[in-house]
């Protein structure tokens, strides 16, 4: 009952570097020990979720045989899904189990041939537009930087997340993709989450600077940094650290935001 | 020479890209930096400045929009679309962002 009502869609978008991955690897898992159904989706062509959800490397691809081209004169897309495999069917059959109960589903990192890839782009869409929006929460890593993080890849999302660091270049990064996100899919929410704050002012600093609301301010931790460096997902390796703190508090508000907004109820 | 710098996000590409072409103009060398990142910031670690960095890229934005007329030569491109940053180094923004738009993913 409770997650019929509480399921968030979040994306994160970002510079290069400035902490998506290990972000949203801290907010799927957090959002799962709350109790949400949580399908954590890397559509970065770089691999990062999968270890900042304390996975390793893995591939989750969705393979080419689960998808198949539309017939002549059905509309949509060129590829779907093949017939009789539902969007829960694909996370049954593709997504990989991640701690905390956490699903995660990848879409095909840059190894393919252009074709495969398309196809497996179009299914991943799909598999997203379909998934039952009140009982899945979605969290999703978006590729960093400008260019690649729009074209419909955060259409899913309710709301869309800037992470920015607080340095001239992440404001300037995070400026621009304020603009971008507006212009892609206009989420219901666009706001900012500050990575690597070293200064009570930085918050504000993002905020005057992107015009976008500051959800959370993510200190600079010693132990995010030992956790990419091994590998590892700060959640294992540091539960009690600072960062895991915020981003779950950061969890617990978005959940209630969206009961309070009555979505998906 | 021609340089080009590559790596993961927030590796370092454009601080690395930064101090390689100002030292290069230190030591006597004609540099041009050229900014190829869809997220264009390499005049902020030339130290051009926020500004400067916009009013490079809002050029080159213009050119695709059809607003700014194109130059004939690579001289005449730096000239136009370049902005002259520390030590004698001469900056051009390559790439545009591109606002997003609906089409084959």
């Amino acid at each position: 009952m409770s997650n019929e009502v509480t399921a968030v869609r979040v994306a994160l978008v970002g510079k290069g570097g400035s902490g998506k991955s290990a972000i949203a690897g801290i907010l799927a898992r957090a959002l799962a020990q709350q109790g949400a159904r949580v399908l954590a989706v890397d559509s970065d062509p770089m691999p990062g979720l999968s270890l900042s959800l304390g996975l390793g490397l893995v591939d989750a691809p969705i393979p080419d045989d689960a998808v198949e081209e539309k017939a002549e004169g059905e509309p949509g897309p060129r590829f779907r899904l093949r017939t009789g495999l539902s969007a829960l069917d694909a996370v049954d059959r593709y997504a990989v189990d991640a701690p905390d109960g956490v699903r995660f589903l990848q879409f095909g990192k840059l190894r393919g041939h252009s074709a495969s890839l398309m196809r497996s782009q179009l299914a991943f869409r799909q598999i997203l537009d379909d998934l039952p929006p009140q009982s899945w929460s979605v969290v999703g890593d978006l590729p960093g930087g400008t260019r690649q993080p729009f074209y419909g890849w955060a259409r899913y999302a309710d709301t869309v997340l800037v992470v920015t660091e607080p340095t001239a270049k992440g404001l300037l990064s995070g400026r621009r993709l304020a603009r971008l996100a507006l212009g892609d899919a206009r989420p219901g929410r666009l706001a900012a989450i500050v990575n690597k704050v070293t200064d009570p002012g930085d918050a504000e600093w993002v905020r005057a600077r992107t015009g976008l609301d500051v959800l959370a301010a993510v200190p600079l931790d010693e132990a995010v940094g030992d956790a990419e460096r091994h590998g590892a997902a700060v959640m294992d390796e540091a539960p009690d650290s600072q960062a895991v703190a915020v981003v779950t508090s950061l969890a617990h508000r978005l959940t209630e935001d969206r009961v309070g907004a009555g979505i998906g109820s | 020479m021609k340089l080009a710098v590559v790596g993961k996000g927030g590796s370092g590409k454009t601080t690395t890209a930064a101090v390689v072409a100002r030292t290069l103009a230190r030591h006597g060398t004609s540099v041009v930096a050229l900014d190829c990142d869809s997220n264009p910031n390499l005049g902020i670690s030339l130290g051009v400045g926020d500004d400067e960095t916009e009013r490079l890229i809002a050029m080159r934005q213009a050119l695709d929009e059809g607003e700014q007329e194109h130059a004939p030569g690579w001289d005449d491109l730096l000239d136009r679309f370049g902005t002259d940053a520390p030590d004698g180094v001469r900056l051009a923004v390559v790439t545009a962002i591109q606002n997003p738009e609906p089409g084959c993913p």
